[in-house]
């Protein structure tokens, strides 16, 4: 997101002009102030909380030096090991299913003609993108119930694929979980995901396919040469801008899942959650911290590596 | 041959109509399916898309509840005041942003950029706010979110736009920087503040984590905290009248999102507008 602005070269400033400089700024250093306040409450002090990692600290007592035992303790979890694993497969396997229903959803409905339907279409489809995560997963909850008032169960009984007695849990077995939850988010999220791809699809110039024509393109010819790599650019900006925020996956996972569920479901964030808040004993904020620590460090690296990439991609522009 | 392609043409055309009546019918009727069973006091069946006994006791049984009154007016209350302070520090800070020469500048701007690539995680997070005794308060749920960076940036690259020989006469005329830009910024800016405002107002509606993680005091939940222990089946209010307990908990959902549905038409525009805000300077 950084512009390489024409700047004026940068003069030495003297101390004296400095001061003058930044006295004829003042007003703009106090409008910045409330955003530089939050940015230190709720971002910076968290981050000099990361000293407890290397303690034992139960909220109570003074926390107690402990070097690297947490994460000694961390890696030799199988529980810690399985949630890593799946927040890695979840997050990717979801990114990369919305986006690719959201390019072939765009590609057809660039074709759409009537541009009142289009509209309309388009309005429905962004839709789901608006409501909370608890509102869409009260709603498949009980759309998706293993029982006569659940919509799909009795559905597929109706015509016959389901036997009554064996209505599938599709959020309560660790075999339909996942299955169910790319459903959700393709649900949800692949309207949205539409509108950028739409855009760009709006900026390609209708020349270029009157030229192509000329050239006795087709409608495959057309959408091979011109419209596919006018896209690419930004199928790979969007890919490379969310998979910097694959370790965050939090919410979407834990209203959906269930103890039944937590060896498939259980991710990074939501494993710290309840070793900290629900595990019924005293928690250890030392052990959870690490494991935040762990993950904020892997997601570090992803985005950095993440930008490398996309400035080479992006002819120098970095995500960031 | 040239009729054969025109009649393809035409063929593909009413498929593709055809596969967007069926998107949009796989959209809605999860909704619908909620909406008519939220209206229905018999129990529900599955495969039923008009209520069979039709009846308003499951919306009674929301309003008339103050379990479930109390968190609906704490979501509005949120929003609102949430939203109106997300969107006083955020163009004030996306204003300064645009300050290309003031001192400091680049230092202020990585400092904010700094924040989306590195946290300290949901603990540490957790024991400052509650060493700042904002946990249990509904402070926590209103200032966290009123900062989020990259609408921040979304608003800076808005406010880029602006002619800067706007500013400068506006300058030399003696405003001050915050005349400036209450008379010349915001009103040039509406639609990306109503954009922005929009997404800033969505997330304090939907927000769930935030209550979740620092909130324990069950008076101060908002309506999605109580849906949620609704739907699981925990805190399952009264009904009134013939309402069934499923009705209720239709009934509630719709409450939820009644208003965001109310007004998504008229708004839909912005929020698109406000993605291109952005996509536009990619």
């Amino acid at each position: 997101m950084k512009k390489t602005k024409t700047k004026a070269p940068k003069q030495k400033m003297s101390g004296k002009k400095l001061a003058a400089t930044i006295y004829r700024y003042r007003g703009f250093y106090l409008m910045f102030l409330p955003v530089f306040v939050f940015a230190i409450v709720f971002s910076y002090l968290p981050m000099f909380g990361i000293r407890y990692a290397f303690t034992n600290y139960n909220g109570i007592k003074d926390p107690t030096f402990v070097g690297l035992k947490n994460f000694q303790k961390m890696f030799g979890m199988a529980n810690f090991w399985s949630a890593f694993t799946n927040t890695i497969v979840i997050s990717i396997t979801k990114l990369i299913l919305t986006t690719l229903f959201a390019v072939v959803v765009s590609l057809f409905l660039n074709e759409l003609v009537n541009i009142h339907f289009k509209k309309v279409v388009q309005t429905i489809l962004y839709l789901p993108h608006f409501m909370s995560w608890v509102v869409t997963a009260s709603i498949f909850s009980l759309i998706l119930a293993p029982t006569s008032h659940g919509l799909v169960n009795t559905f597929l009984v109706n015509i016959g694929v389901l036997q009554p007695d064996k209505m599938i849990y599709f959020l309560g077995s660790e075999k339909w979980w996942r299955f169910s939850y790319y459903l959700i988010n393709i649900w949800k999220e692949t309207g949205w995901q539409t509108v950028i791809f739409m855009a760009t699809l709006a900026g390609i110039n209708t020349e270029l396919y009157e030229a192509a024509a000329i050239d006795g393109a087709g409608r495959w010819g057309k959408m091979r040469y011109i419209t596919f790599p006018a896209l690419g650019n930004t199928i790979l900006t969007v890919f490379i801008l969310n998979l910097a925020k694959v370790m965050n996956l939090f919410e979407s996972a834990f209203v959906l899942q269930n103890d039944a569920v937590l060896g498939t479901a259980n991710v990074l964030e939501t494993y710290i959650y309840y070793q900290t808040f629900n595990s019924g004993a005293i928690p250890n904020y030392g052990y959870t911290t690490a494991i935040g620590l762990f993950k904020s460090l892997v997601g570090c690296v992803l985005v950095l590596t993440c930008n490398q990439w996309s400035k080479k991609v992006r002819d120098g522009r970095g995500i960031v | 041959m040239k009729a054969k392609k025109k009649s393809n043409w035409s063929v593909f055309r009413v498929v593709n109509g055809l596969i967007f009546i069926i998107l949009a019918l796989i959209i809605i009727i999860p909704m619908w399916k909620i909406l008519v069973d939220s209206f229905d006091l018999k129990t529900a069946y599955g495969m039923k898309l008009w209520p069979e006994k039709f009846g308003l006791d499951g919306y009674k049984s929301v309003f008339s509840n103050p379990t479930l009154y109390r968190p609906l007016m704490i979501s509005f209350f949120t929003t609102i005041t949430g939203t109106i302070l997300a969107l006083v520090i955020s163009t004030m800070g996306a204003y300064v942003l645009i300050q290309w020469n003031m001192p400091g500048r680049t230092f202020f701007a990585n400092f904010l950029l700094f924040t989306m690539i590195f946290n300290g995680g949901m603990i540490p997070t957790y024991l400052v706010l509650r060493s700042l005794h904002l946990t249990n308060t509904l402070w926590v749920v209103i200032l966290f979110p009123a900062l989020n960076v990259y609408n921040l940036v979304l608003l800076r690259n808005f406010f880029e736009g602006i002619p800067a020989s706007l500013f400068e006469s506006a300058t030399l005329d003696g405003c001050s920087p915050m005349q400036t830009f209450i008379r010349i910024v915001l009103p040039m800016s509406k639609a990306a503040l109503a954009s922005i405002g929009l997404f800033y107002a969505v997330a304090y509606w939907n927000d769930y984590t935030h209550y979740k993680l620092y909130i324990t005091n069950s008076e101060l939940y908002n309506f999605q905290m109580k849906l949620r222990s609704v739907i699981m089946g925990s805190d399952m209010p009264q009904t009134a009248g013939d309402a069934t307990e499923n009705t209720v908990k239709n009934a509630a959902i719709i409450v939820v999102i009644l208003p965001f549905m109310i007004l998504y038409p008229f708004l839909q525009k912005y929020f698109v507008k406000g993605v291109n805000v952005g996509a536009v300077k990619e």
